[in-house]
């Protein structure tokens, strides 16, 4: 154990006023009194109501189509399939405005012939109800025959397979080499290969896929949806064949996203249905709807191959990763990507070769889920460490700590972090934190599992990412943030407001956040990638520098002061050590108006912009960051039932700069509830394609009773590439979560599990081989 | 989608009874099964006839060693109720793991049974203490054994427009423990993987009564009437309560699903029968 760490170490030196504090988030008012409306309480005078038909089958082609039955219903407005509709398809690659050329992966809006997948659109409805909506939906008539269909990635790999994509199913391929690979597997005195498997899940958001649609006096298609991307807008528009300045997209408060609503969910029907009636259209997903209506995480099968000396120095790592992109690419090849980046872990391996392949199957297709290819490397990554540990017989956290990668040390890419790397403090911190361990009884055996990570904040680099946000300030001196982020939960739009009024020095209640608008708000891109905060927090400390360095200027003046000396805080302008100087920050502002000075600022933060890393080697830079932490676990296991139970669950990240503890808590505690349920309980079981988890009673999420007490301990290095030397927390918060789980449950019972979920089935399995 | 139906709020059991006598009519009590497959489809009633104003079907009493519950009694009643922490701890442990908080309060008792489900939880508790169902019609009334009420996968003795109105037991002596064990894939709101009750009473160092129920194993909740027999005249050893526990794995009949595998929810049966018995017997002896 290193000596204890002192988190108030880092406190000296820094003075804010308001970021790094629990303030009460601009958003939490509204909806802890339910005034908060979310995108399915928008409704219009004269709406119709959707609703879609989706095939039953995984693999068919659609022989007969008859919609007649169904459009000849009373109530039914209009009924759409593919022949409705010119040849033109939806865009699924990676969203936003970095005007990158498209991957060719486009995919068809409704179905023409091929179906590809279980739940796959053939036709929309719009009707005066729900309820005719859903008696025409039973009235059209269709024939599907099947189609041999492929299930499972290595099968569609083979020679022969059948193809749902492409040629040969390959969606992408990624390599990574580093320092002599064979030289590295020479020198070790062990070498450790295992094979892990994760399974499909779902993101579960409490609020379902929604949106409402109208056509206004300009032409321009306005959509309300829950989103995390107003940004779609350009695809949406290419969808049906608009100007990009005729789709407008306006987001809401979000009931949850983790990358489900990174896609295109509801967007192209809903402009489809409105442009074809006239009319204003409402379409609500059903939970039902919801789990077979967008993409789920994938699947990876991944094998570790580790060399290693006596003394724990890890030589050499020999990676394969196999993902199920389903039958759409949609964000496939960047989540591969991501995978091959994250493949060693917070380890610094010299010698390194990583092959990564995704593969497109029958099965539902697979995007964007928090932590988006690196959570599933650190499903094998960190599981792997603590075999490793095992065969050479050292204690586990001694072998991380011989690997850790050190600050300004480089990662698989070659890419040296410029950030602090504390994953050995995060990691002892975390596992001292577990205290003392629960004594074992009867057939209940105790055990402690940690994991430690690295992933990335802010979006591939050579996506060449940006975001703006304004900042204006009204006479009465009070401030409005003009930003297009969505707010997905995480209190997004809240964060600006800390840092405005930081920089500004006014207070919370004199600050309006107005966000999630594509056509009236500063583009601010995707709320993706744990990239909001770094990308739009940027923007956002800089527009307010800018008004508040003209403010200063002024007022520096005014009192014939250096503009050093101008102090704004508590809505007030003071000089320093000059008493008699001070005006309210009201004034100032009118004094600025009334001379015509400036008051407000748009601002664009760029991400460092780079080249695509070397095709051949894998090198070069990929991310601005990283964020570093650890997540410990202690579990019961029952040897007789096989029921895992979570006792303690703590997490310690180094998050460079709070903006709002209160928030940094709620994403680590989410993080923890998401990542045990992806350890014990969730998956989407696909059977030859089809969903046999079909709601919320198959697909089991842990519940409150489930999940311990979280402890959060919250390290602050001050280093990160976000506004205040801020990293990102998002994402980092589940990633650890589940593997630290599994290395619990096999310090428990002395086997592992492994391929995710460990249900209480598969312990009884492993421990007493029943049949 | 929910097919259009008529709904009754009866302000009397006669009324109620009367109006369940009519073709497509079914009583509604939490809701919390009837709804969930109204949406789905799955139960297409013509009238639904709530039972929400009978107070008479709701309430728990004990008089002369016998505890009579009414039908409409829920689930966060039976936690409420001292009655039944002194008379049905089974009972008790299988209403605190039951779903969560928001459908305790509103799913019922006879809602639970008339469900017909295997893996209703309420039920297994309810075999181990040899429980009564009064059954109501128009017609008039009768009792009969729980055991005797299940005939098959979802069915059940009820005739059509017969309601169950009161469930009631005998109070069990101080020489007895019963216990309950919910087996499931989580902690909350799961659908039971394999459910088992038992009751020990003991006298004098023996085993006088024995009751193994098993839940979600079977196409109905049975009891495992073999392990019974192991038990029951004997002081009880780890070798007889392994073979009792090996009795009633084999009295099972699981099927295979999403959730587990019949070997599983076999090898459940025998961990858990084992584990109760033992537990119950070492609290008695
Ligand atoms: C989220 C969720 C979690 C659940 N978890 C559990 C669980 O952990 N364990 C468990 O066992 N169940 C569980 N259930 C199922 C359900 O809650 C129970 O079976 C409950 O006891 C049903 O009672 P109810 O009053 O809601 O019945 P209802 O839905 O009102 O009725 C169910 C059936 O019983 C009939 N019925 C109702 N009352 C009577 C009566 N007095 N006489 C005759 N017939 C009658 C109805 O006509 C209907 O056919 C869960 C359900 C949900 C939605």
């Amino acid at each position: 154990m290193s000596a204890p760490f002192d988190p108030n170490r880092n406190l000296a030196n820094v003075s804010l006023r308001h970021v790094g504090k629990p303030l009460v988030r601009t958003d939490a008012p509204g909806k802890a009194t339910g005034r908060t409306p979310y995108a399915g309480d928008y409704v219009m005078p004269g709406m119709l109501h959707a609703k879609v038909l989706r095939s039953p089958m995984p693999s068919a082609r659609l022989v007969r189509l008859d919609v007649s039955k169904a459009r000849a219903l009373e109530g039914v407005a209009l009924v759409l399939t593919a022949r409705d509709l010119p040849d033109r398809l939806a865009p699924t690659d990676i969203p936003g405005q970095t005007g990158q050329t498209r991957l060719k992966t486009d995919q068809q809006i409704l179905v023409r012939e091929r179906v590809r997948y279980h739940g796959e659109p053939l036709a929309l409805i719009a009707a005066e109800s729900v309820d005719v909506a859903e008696k025409a939906m039973s009235l059209i008539d269709y024939d599907l025959e099947p189609w041999p269909g492929v299930f499972d990635p290595e099968s569609a790999m083979r020679p022969g397979a059948p193809v749902v994509q492409g040629t040969d199913n390959i969606v992408a391929r990624h390599a990574i080499g580093k320092g002599d690979i064979d030289a590295g597997f020479a020198a070790a005195d062990m070498v450790v290969e295992r094979t892990y498997r994760t399974q499909f899940i779902e993101h579960a958001f409490l609020e379902p896929e929604v949106g409402l649609a109208w056509v206004d006096e300009n032409d321009v298609v306005n959509i309300r949806v829950s989103t995390q991307v107003i940004e779609h807008f350009r695809f949406i528009a290419d969808a049906i064949g608009v100007p990009h300045n005729k789709v407008r997209i306006m987001g809401a408060l979000v009931g949850g996203g983790f990358g489900g609503k990174e896609d295109i969910t509801v967007e192209i029907y809903l402009a489809l249905l409105a442009k074809h009636t006239g009319r204003p259209v409402r379409l609500e997903f059903t939970r039902e709807d919801s789990f077979v209506g967008h993409g789920k995480r994938h699947p990876f099968i991944l094998t570790y191959k580790t060399g290693v000396k006596r003394n724990g120095k890890i030589t050499a790592l020999d990676v394969r990763l196999v993902s199920d992109a389903g039958a759409y690419v949609f964000l496939s090849p960047y989540v591969l990507l991501y995978g091959a980046i994250a493949a060693p872990g917070p380890y610094l391996i010299e010698n390194l070769k990583v092959d990564a392949v995704s593969v497109a199957t029958n099965n539902m297709y697979t995007s964007a889920f928090r932590g988006f290819g690196s959570a599933q490397a650190c499903v094998a990554y960190e599981q792997q460490m603590d075999e490793v540990a095992q065969a050479i017989g050292i204690d586990r956290l001694d072998l991380r700590r011989r690997n850790y990668l050190k600050t300004g040390e480089p990662t698989a890419t070659g890419y040296r972090v410029p950030s602090a790397v504390w994953t050995e403090r995060c990691a002892d911190i975390a596992w001292q934190a577990l205290g003392e361990k629960t004594p074992a009884k009867g057939a209940i055996r105790i055990g402690r599992g940690l994991a430690a990570y690295q992933q990335s904040y802010g979006r591939l680099t050579f996506l060449h990412d940006t975001s703006e946000a304004w900042v204006g300030v009204e006479v009465d001196g009070t401030v409005i943030v003009r930003s297009g982020v969505t707010d997905i939960g995480a209190g997004q739009a809240s964060a600006l407001a800390q840092i405005a009024i930081e920089v500004l020095g006014v207070n919370m209640e004199n600050v309006v956040v107005y966000n999630s608008d594509s056509a009236v708000t500063p583009l601010a891109g995707t709320t993706t990638a744990t990239r909001a905060l770094y990308m739009t927090g940027n923007a956002a400390r800089v527009a307010a520098e800018a008004v508040r360095g003209r403010l200063v200027a002024r007022a520096a003046k005014a009192f014939g002061v250096p503009v050093d000396d101008v102090v704004l805080a508590d809505n007030k302008v003071s000089a320093l050590d000059r008493p008699d100087k001070a005006m309210s920050f009201a004034d100032l502002v009118r004094l600025c108006a009334t001379e015509g000075i400036q008051r407000s600022e748009l601002a664009m933060f760029r991400a460092p912009f780079t080249d695509r890393l070397d095709p051949a080697t894998g090198q070069g830079q990929a991310f601005a960051d990283f964020t570093y932490g650890a997540h410990a676990i202690e579990v019961a296991v029952d040897t007789e039932t096989g029921e895992v139970t979570v006792l303690k669950s703590v997490a310690c990240h180094d998050v460079g700069q709070c903006i709002n503890p209160a928030a940094v808590e709620g994403q680590i505690e989410g993080g923890a509830a998401q990542g045990q349920g992806y350890a014990l309980s969730e998956e989407m079981i696909y059977r030859e394609g089809r969903l046999m988890t079909p709601s919320l009673s198959e697909y089991l999420i842990p519940t409150a009773m489930d999940v311990p007490v979280v402890k959060s301990i919250i390290l602050e290095s001050r280093s990160g590439v976000g506004p205040f030397g801020a990293k990102g927390i998002g994402e980092p918060a589940l990633t650890p979560v589940a593997p630290a789980i599994a290395n619990a449950v096999a310090d428990a019972i002395g086997r592992r599990i492994h391929d995710l979920p460990i249900t209480p089935e598969k312990v009884v399995r492993a421990l007493h081989g029943i049949d | 989608m929910y097919a259009t139906f008529d709904l009754d709020r009866p302000g009397d059991l006669a009324a109620a009874l009367a109006i369940l006598r009519t073709k497509g009519a079914v009583a509604l009590a939490g809701g919390t099964n009837l709804i969930v497959d109204m949406r789905a489809g799955r139960e297409r009633p013509q009238r639904v006839v709530s039972l929400d104003k009978l107070g008479v079907l709701r309430g728990i009493r004990q008089a002369r060693g016998q505890v009579t519950i009414g039908g409409r009694t829920t689930v966060t009643d039976l936690l409420l109720s001292p009655v039944i922490a002194k008379t049905a701890p089974a009972l008790v442990e299988s209403a605190r793991q039951f779903a969560g908080q928001m459908v305790r309060n509103t799913a019922t008792v006879a809602g639970n049974i008339a469900c017909g489900s295997p893996a209703a939880d309420l039920v297994p508790p309810l075999f181990a203490l040899d429980a009564r169902l009064t059954l109501v019609s128009a017609r008039g009334r009768r009792t009969v054994p729980i055991e005797s009420f299940f005939i098959g996968y979802k069915k059940d003795i009820r005739r059509p427009g017969e309601l169950i109105s009161r469930i009631s037991w005998k109070a069990p002596s101080s020489r007895s423990c019963a216990l309950f064990y919910k087996l499931a894939r989580r902690k909350g709101d799961a659908i039971t993987v394999v459910g088992v009750a038992v009751a020990l009473d003991v006298e004098r160092g023996r085993c006088r009564r024995a009751r193994v129920a098993l839940g979600a194993v079977a196409p109905t909740v049975f009891r495992a009437r073999e392990a019974e027999a192991i038990l029951e005249g004997q002081t009880l050893t780890p070798e007889l309560i392994e073979s009792a526990a090996e009795a009633a794995a084999a009295a099972a009949r699981p099927i295979d699903d999403i959730r587990a595998s019949a070997a599983y929810r076999r090898h459940g049966v025998h961990a858990l029968v084992r584990r109760l018995i033992g537990q119950a017997w070492e609290k008695l002896a």
